[in-house]
């Protein structure tokens, strides 16, 4: 049962009354539902949305976006106004006030689109721990979370040029939807070809997967109606579907090259 | 840890109310004060049925812990016409039947509300978007719709 909700004023405050084991909130929107449907086991959380780490730069087009900025902030941000695919197909306007950059790298999939974009943006995050800061990979912290006591404070990438930044999302629903499949891309071309891609599935395993087998069918070639469709079959051996309540294991495999080839070809 | 005193503005008016670790906005506004309009449907973010203003932005009440957001201004369905007549909005949610049941009625006005506040103008399309986080399932939507493109021009002065 719930006895405490800490609210913090600082990160380093944060990190203290995380010592004795509680459970970390950003927006709420993943913890709440547990506390108001069931009897929790954890007795304290610590919400940061009072830690002061919220906030977007971007300085020699590397964005460091805080933790508790809001998918909504990122929505309004011109800067970033490559993410506005993402944003603009993430759950609800009123969801979108209160779920965190930070917290969606936690958040399972087919939730969690800013974890499918923030790997194929090859992002950064900072994390504040008792011993001090680290930064580390996006891919580490989607994989393995960060330890207990610690916390997510920013995550930064760089911002990509125009027109090398891809998205589709694939959903049951026209909006408010969780992920059927998603994908995410940056593919930077040269004189025609493909010279670096990468490219992460959403709905393609329990976390974001980086479908390498895709990227390698991608680089040195065109990007045109042989070369995607290549690497659309091949992204198959990098996803391993699952059964839920929005799709069938059967119909993700079946759709995923589907939506790799609008996300990358348009249509 | 025992309750604690929290302050907020609701609806314009200063209040101050007791809330028990983990209490959502939600709960401290029906159980605390008495505000019934936004209603409690899932308890996890899916239908919006509790979505209510938050220092100027719609929000799922039930996903906000309270004790997060002391001295926050909140509004809700009650402050939107607390004495006078109805706002344009919602007399083209009566004059359009645009209610059924009711009880998502409270979260798709703030919503709208929140969209008219940007964009007094919306398309079909925008309003579709703008109340996407809210599930009705009386209507199927349409006379909604057309209850807040109604409203919308009724508030920029436009007759019918």
């Amino acid at each position: 049962m719930l006895e405490t909700v800490h609210v913090p004023p600082s990160v380093d405050e944060a990190l203290l009354a995380l010592r004795d084991g509680a459970v970390l909130m950003g927006g709420g929107t993943t913890v709440m539902p547990q506390v108001n449907t069931m009897p929790v086991e954890f007795t304290e959380v610590v919400s940061l949305r009072r830690a002061g780490i919220s906030g977007i730069e971007v300085v020699d087009a590397v964005a460091t976006v805080g933790a508790t900025t809001t998918i909504a902030e990122i929505g309004a941000d011109e800067r970033l106004a490559f993410l506005r695919p993402v944003v603009q197909t993430f759950a609800s306007p009123p969801l979108r006030n209160l779920a965190t950059i930070g917290g969606n790298l936690f958040v399972p999939q087919p939730g969690g689109d800013f974890g499918v974009c923030l790997l194929a943006l090859d992002a950064t995050v900072a994390v504040a721990g008792p011993a001090g800061t680290r930064d580390v990979g996006v891919a580490e912290v989607l994989e393995h979370g960060v330890a207990a006591g610690e916390v997510v404070t920013a995550v930064s990438f760089p911002v990509p040029a125009d027109g090398t930044f891809f998205y589709r999302k694939a959903m049951r629903r026209r909006y408010n939807s969780a992920a059927i499949v998603s994908v995410a891309a940056v593919l930077v071309r040269e004189a025609g070809v493909v010279r670096s891609a990468r490219v992460v599935l959403g709905g393609a395993g329990s976390r974001p997967v980086r479908a390498k087998a895709a990227e390698h069918a991608l680089v040195g070639k065109p990007l045109d109606d042989a070369s995607v469709a290549a690497a659309a079959t091949a992204a198959l051996a990098d996803a391993t579907t699952f059964d839920d309540a929005f799709a069938s294991a059967w119909y993700r495999s079946r759709v995923l090259p589907v939506h790799f080839r609008r996300a990358l070809l348009g249509g | 840890m025992p309750s604690r005193v929290i302050e907020l503005v609701v609806n314009g008016r200063h209040r101050e109310l007791l809330v028990r670790p983990g209490m959502s906005l939600l709960g401290a506004l029906r159980d605390g004060l008495g505000l019934t309009g936004a209603k409690r449907g899932c308890a996890d973010g899916s239908c919006g049925a509790c979505t209510v203003m938050l220092d100027g932005k719609p929000v799922l009440s039930c996903l906000v812990a309270v004790e997060t957001v002391d001295g926050a201004a909140v509004r809700t369905v009650e402050g939107m016409a607390p004495d006078g007549p109805l706002t344009e909005l919602q007399q083209a949610f009566v004059d359009g039947f645009a209610t059924q049941c009711g009880f998502c009625t409270p979260g798709i006005l703030m919503a709208a509300e929140a969209l008219l506040a940007e964009n007094p103008e919306p398309t079909r399309e925008e309003v579709v978007r703008a109340i996407s986080g809210s599930v009705c399932r009386c209507t199927g939507y349409t006379a909604i719709v057309d209850a807040i493109l109604a409203g919308a021009e009724a508030r920029r002065g436009v007759t019918v």
